[in-house]
């Protein structure tokens, strides 16, 4: 059941009562919604929490939800909210963990080997390497471009930042994960 | 990676390092946060009403007004009271014998008689703003002399009824009582004067003066007014921008709690709106 419907039409049905517009909406966002705070949070229990409340404020803001605004910013903006509280109560004490899990990665022993062409499994891993060394706000627009998919302003839109702010950030996110390819 | 630019990021796919990403492990939502996600969709459905979270946060917000509203009562009711403050305007009162009195009773009752069916009257014709209400109650305000009210173990008696009234500029301020505490002196005195078989007031008066009682305790009290479901629900009619700026004031003002349930209200109301960087600190 409606599977041709725009997630915008779908939203509002919900809104009107119909459950099944919500399942449709769910199962189509719920792996991309899941995967941004995952890799956004890096730790399971953390993106299940934000998960859970992200649909929660959607479903109690059903009502007030105009189709105006994409359906994906909307959920996105939702999730990126509580994604910047979660990072600002939990600043000082991720800070130490982060740079721990850093210093581990980087005394793997893979990494210390010259290796000119590098398996994909190689590959992988230093792109999550990556990935979990930007700094949040670049990780943010990072994941919002590949993982959902948005353009600058979208991201713009969901972060409160400039088109241009958004440009730069995700050239300094590209700039550090070639880094970590290079080394 | 041979991206050297975000250009190679917007392209479809996010160019090389997109596919690579999408060559990542793919993490899925567990089976139970699908359950509980889709249970609570359902719940709202079915019930009409907000998730219990969103009712949690109003019951919270109306819990705190109430104990800060009778904090601010409280504290009110135990300040001393100035010879300024007097009772609230009132209309004219009618006479209504409610018990017979013996001769001595009646000689022994006479002077506050008179002043309790005179007081009224005059209490009727506050200063300045009050006397268009009043007037059409107070017929006579010129005979007539505003009362104080009486507070029994300080207070002297009040002086004898005269018969010309004072200017309205020496009549006195409209009232500096919060309505509570007038509330209650005017059920004293309601039951002094059926003690005494004499006065009551008139059901349009009664109003009148809580009327005026509301608006002047109001008056008075907004720099204080406690936070209230009530301010709540008004802050949920604005725009989230008007909203934004309504907290801002609220901050403002010093009332830093009321801004802080308005603004969690607001995230739960608006989830979509960014919190402004200046007012995020409400909500830690």
């Amino acid at each position: 059941m409606g599977s041709d419907q725009t997630d915008e039409e779908l939203m509002l049905a919900y809104a009107g009562g119909d459950l099944l517009a919500f399942e449709t909406l769910y199962r189509r966002h719920r792996g991309t919604l899941y995967r941004f705070l995952m890799r956004t949070l890096r730790h399971r229990a953390d993106a299940d929490e934000l998960f859970q409340d992200t649909w929660s404020r959607l479903i109690a803001a059903r009502e007030r939800y105009r189709p105006e605004a994409k359906f994906t910013t909307f959920l996105l903006q939702i999730a990126h909210n509580l994604v910047v509280d979660r990072f600002r109560r939990l600043k000082p004490q991720a800070s130490d963990e982060e740079t721990e899990a850093v210093l581990r990665n980087l005394d793997a022993p893979e990494s210390d080997q010259p290796e000119r062409a590098l398996t994909e499994f190689e590959q992988r891993r230093r792109l999550q390497i990556a990935l979990e060394e930007l700094p949040e706000e670049q990780r943010v627009a990072f994941l919002l471009r590949i993982e959902s998919g948005l353009g600058l302003d979208e991201i713009g839109e969901i972060t409160g930042a400039g088109r241009e702010t958004v440009k730069s950030r995700l050239r300094y996110a590209l700039a550090r994960i070639r880094a970590r390819f290079a080394s | 990676m041979s991206a050297r630019d975000p250009d190679d990021l917007l392209r479809d796919g996010g160019g090389e390092i997109g596919d690579l990403y999408r060559r990542l492990p793919r993490y899925e939502p567990p089976r139970r946060l699908d359950r509980a996600v889709l249970n609570e969709a359902a719940r709202a459905v079915h019930s009409g009403k907000p998730p219990r979270r969103q009712r949690w946060i109003i019951g919270v917000g109306s819990a705190a007004g109430l104990v800060l509203a009778a904090g601010l009562a409280w504290r009110i009711g135990h300040e001393p009271m100035t010879e300024n403050e007097v009772v609230a305007p009132t209309a004219a009162p009618r006479v209504v014998p409610v018990q017979p009195l013996d001769e001595s009773s009646r000689r022994k009752h006479e002077a506050p008689t008179r002043d309790a069916a005179a007081a009224p009257a005059s209490e009727a014709v506050p200063p300045a703003a009050a006397q268009p209400q009043a007037a059409g109650a107070a017929s006579e305000p010129t005979q007539t002399k505003p009362m104080r009210r009486q507070r029994a173990e300080s207070r002297p008696a009040p002086p004898p009824m005269q018969s010309e009234a004072p200017p309205p500029a020496a009549a006195p301020p409209p009232t500096a009582f919060p309505a509570d505490e007038r509330e209650q002196a005017k059920d004293a005195d309601k039951s002094q004067r059926a003690d005494a078989g004499i006065v009551t007031q008139a059901p349009g008066a009664a109003a009148a003066e809580k009327r005026a009682a509301t608006s002047n305790a109001f008056g008075r009290a907004s720099p204080t007014l406690p936070s209230s479901s009530v301010e709540l629900q008004r802050d949920m009619q604005l725009a989230p921008s008007q909203w934004l700026a309504h907290v801002r004031d609220l901050m403002q003002q010093g009332r830093r709690q009321q801004a802080t349930e308005s603004l969690r209200l607001f995230v739960r109301t608006h989830p979509d709106r960014r919190v402004p960087d200046d007012l995020r600190e409400l909500l830690e």
